[in-house]
């Protein structure tokens, strides 16, 4: 049934692979037991469980030991930022999660580059001696732009040596926000160079309110919710088992179709992108298409009001986003579109297209044909 | 082509209305109104839902779309009027005051000035060269809510569900396949939202305990948290324990005191006669003589004498009714004609 969705919006939300269902549903039923229990199958489910997070941390190049599990990335993310405090450098295209977290202590905001890129430069000018973290999402979820990460981290790494040179024994952490990346990017910790990593299991086929937030050794991390010591008494309460087995199918399917899935999206956005583009002369594509994910497509088409072209498509069976869902919802402009100076007769008119499983050749034509049917009906309501 | 701006609030009733415009060849366009809202913790704001309801069916219709923002002459004219009249230990009625002054004045207006010829809404209600008369969905009728609507501005209104009972409006809403036929309606008053009268205005008002005193016997039955919270011939948040229910019959502002009865036939709960302050007309005042008038919403009308008394105006009930508060509204009736009314002094 879903084969035939014409669903284009992926980065808000992705259907649970089949397959990850299926290795999740004895956790429900038969192996229920708490994995604190002592008797054997209790044991049976502590060590399926340790293993998934093994299994996990494989596929970013951790130790599974080194992840705290979660209910998602805002609250790794929260946990992250309340665990090292200070003064936050951080990006004004950044999820509101990050942004919000940040707000809490001092922060510095850095403005990205109109391609809504975030640049190390920006990075290296915003850090002050006093700097503790650092933090820029691998790919944003609106924009789809993929950040420097790496040549972030060499910036971290020089603030690093210069405060040891100086006798400053203050620490400077570089966290970022993969879920937007996984299964399309190689978000292995030690390329990216960053010392801690938040994941959802929910943008990449798995359960959502599931999460993870990696750490470096290095990194002391100090717990919000506390009890019964779970999680290396990280984050306490009964192990979410079914989740994190579910999460760790998905890390794994993603991880081994990753090339070719990566490929696959990126000649079928490229197809509809030509395709749009070519129907309407005036629209803008937004944000880097040098740095960009393969599943994404944000473009607009001036004048026009994006959120009735939204109902418009969605009679017709076609789901996609304006902008940022979060921001949508308040009936505000997208802070990201703002942040890459977009007119407001731009922005207003913009679509986010998010490509993913359920994204064929079938589906994508269809929708794009759907798209340009509404466009030029909606055009032409306008103009009468 | 005739413009019309059709206030759309996101529910059943004010879609169909754009819908059934747009068949009669009206050139319509759908204007949700941003009025004020207070945002409590922990409850959702609902208007963002709305408005997205209000302007998919929009969509759906190919008609335009604006949102008039007046949450600033809401929040003076409907809240700030509503928290003073309760502070005066009075019973306002904001929905009344919103019409008034919002819907039928600044909406009316502004509609006006961006090049609408007449307006619309989805009340139950018709109008007849600014006449206005009962809907003929009797048990629906809104009329009630509208008596303080100036003559003038109902000869720019348009209301087309008057004509329609509202089991048919949700029938013709289905069958035209609209998004919101079946969502269900809005509940008390709308910038309260769910949480009730009494949490909303205790954001506004110290909530000062006072004493619950049985009118009969002076004894102090229990306590209240402000007298400001109550309502003649309100039964329900005594909490006094079982036996028979008690009923407010009372209460002074001054005292912070709040009288109760078990006596459903304490004469402070019945009235014969009103007086009358703020009277409006909607066309020309009546003369003196029998009337029906509507205490409150859905009440069933009942016969009245009204006379005037150095330009105030009372009414004498041929039968007694019950709890009629002041600051409440008193609607008068020649026939199906509603002609206007006044608020209980």
């Amino acid at each position: 049934m879903t084969e035939e969705l014409l669903y284009l919006d992926h980065a808000a939300a992705t259907p649970l692979d089949e397959r990850v269902l299926r290795v999740m549903q004895p956790y429900f039923s038969e192996l229920f037991f708490n994995p604190s229990s002592p008797y054997a199958p209790a044991l049976t489910v502590r060590h399926d469980y340790d293993a998934a997070k093994q299994a996990i941390a494989q596929t970013i190049g951790a130790k599974g030991d080194e992840l705290v599990m979660t209910a998602g990335a805002t609250e790794s993310i929260n946990l992250a930022f309340s665990s090292i405090g200070g003064h936050v450098v951080t990006a004004n295209i950044e999820h509101h999660a990050v942004l919000a977290a940040a707000k809490r202590s001092d922060h510095t905001i850095i403005a990205c580059d109109e391609k809504g890129v975030v640049t190390a430069d920006a990075v290296r000018v915003a850090i002050r001696p006093d700097t503790r973290l650092v933090s820029i999402a691998l790919a944003n979820n609106e924009l789809g732009t993929v950040q420097p990460l790496r040549d972030i981290a060499v910036v971290i790494n020089d603030e690093r040596e210069k405060r040891r040179a100086a006798g400053n024994t203050m620490p400077i952490y570089l966290h970022s926000d993969a879920s937007q990346g996984a299964g399309q990017l190689d978000i292995h910790v030690s390329r990216l160079g960053v010392d801690l990593l938040t994941l959802n299991a929910g943008k990449v086929y798995g359960p959502k309110q599931v999460g993870l937030l990696w750490a470096s050794n290095n990194v002391a991390l100090n717990p919000q919710i506390v009890g019964g010591g779970q999680e290396r008494g990280l984050r306490s309460g009964t192990e979410n088992v079914a989740g994190v087995v579910g999460f760790a199918k998905a890390m794994e399917l993603a991880d081994a179709h990753r090339k070719y899935e990566a490929d696959r999206l990126r000649n079928l956005r490229d197809g509809l992108q030509n395709k749009l583009v070519t129907a309407f002369d005036d629209a803008i594509i937004s944000g880097s298409q040098k740095r960009r994910l393969p599943s994404h497509l944000h473009i607009s088409f001036p004048g026009l009001d994006a959120e009735r072209l939204v109902f418009a498509l969605e009679m017709r069976g076609v789901m996609v986003a304006t902008g940022s869902a979060c921001a949508a919802n308040k009936g505000t402009r997208s802070h990201v579109l703002t942040a890459i100076n977009l007119p407001p007769e731009v922005a207003d008119g913009s679509l986010r297209l998010t490509l993913g499983h359920l994204s064929t050749d079938k589906t994508i034509a269809k929708a794009g044909d759907i798209i340009i049917e509404e466009i030029t009906r909606e055009r032409k309501r306008m103009a009468a | 082509m005739i413009k019309v701006y059709v206030g759309m609030s996101g529910g059943v009733d004010s879609s169909l209305t754009a819908a059934l415009l747009k068949e009669q060849g009206y050139d319509v366009t759908g204007v949700y109104m941003k009025n004020w809202t207070k945002d409590l913790p922990g409850m959702k704001c609902p208007w963002a839902d709305d408005l997205a309801d209000a302007k998919r069916v929009a969509v759906q219709l190919g008609i335009d779309f604006k949102v008039f923002d007046f949450e600033n002459e809401y929040k003076q004219k409907v809240v700030d009027y509503m928290i003073e009249e309760y502070k005066a230990g009075r019973t306002p009625n904001p929905d009344i005051m919103c019409n008034q002054e919002v819907k039928f004045k600044i909406f009316l207006e502004t509609a006006l000035e961006d090049g609408a010829d007449l307006i619309a809404t989805g009340h139950y209600a018709r109008v007849n060269d600014g006449v206005l008369k009962m809907a003929v969905d009797t048990n629906k009728d809104q009329t009630y809510f509208l008596y303080r609507v100036t003559g003038a501005a109902l000869e720019k209104t348009l209301f087309p569900l008057g004509e329609y009972t509202k089991p048919t409006v949700r029938d013709m809403a289905k069958e035209r396949g609209l998004f919101t036929a079946g969502k269900k309606d809005s509940q008390g008053i709308c910038f309260v939202g769910k949480v009730g009268i009494r949490e909303f205005l205790s954001q506004y008002v110290q909530q000062i305990p006072g004493e619950i005193i049985d009118k009969k016997t002076g004894k102090i039955l229990g306590h209240h948290d402000g007298a400001i919270f109550y309502t003649l011939g309100q039964r329900h948040g005594l909490d006094l324990g079982g036996g028979l229910p008690y009923y407010v019959v009372g209460k002074n502002m001054d005292k912070n005191e709040v009288y109760v009865t078990t006596d459903l036939n304490d004469k402070t709960l019945w009235k014969a006669t009103v007086q009358l302050e703020l009277t409006h007309w909607i066309n020309d005042a009546p003369n003196p003589g029998t009337y029906d008038i509507r205490i409150r919403h859905r009440a069933p009308l009942t016969a009245a004498d009204l006379t005037f008394n150095d330009g105030q105006a009372a009414l004498t009930l041929h039968d007694e009714q019950r709890a009629i508060a002041s600051g409440q509204s008193v609607v008068i009736y020649d026939g199906d004609i509603c002609l206007g009314g006044g608020i209980v002094l």
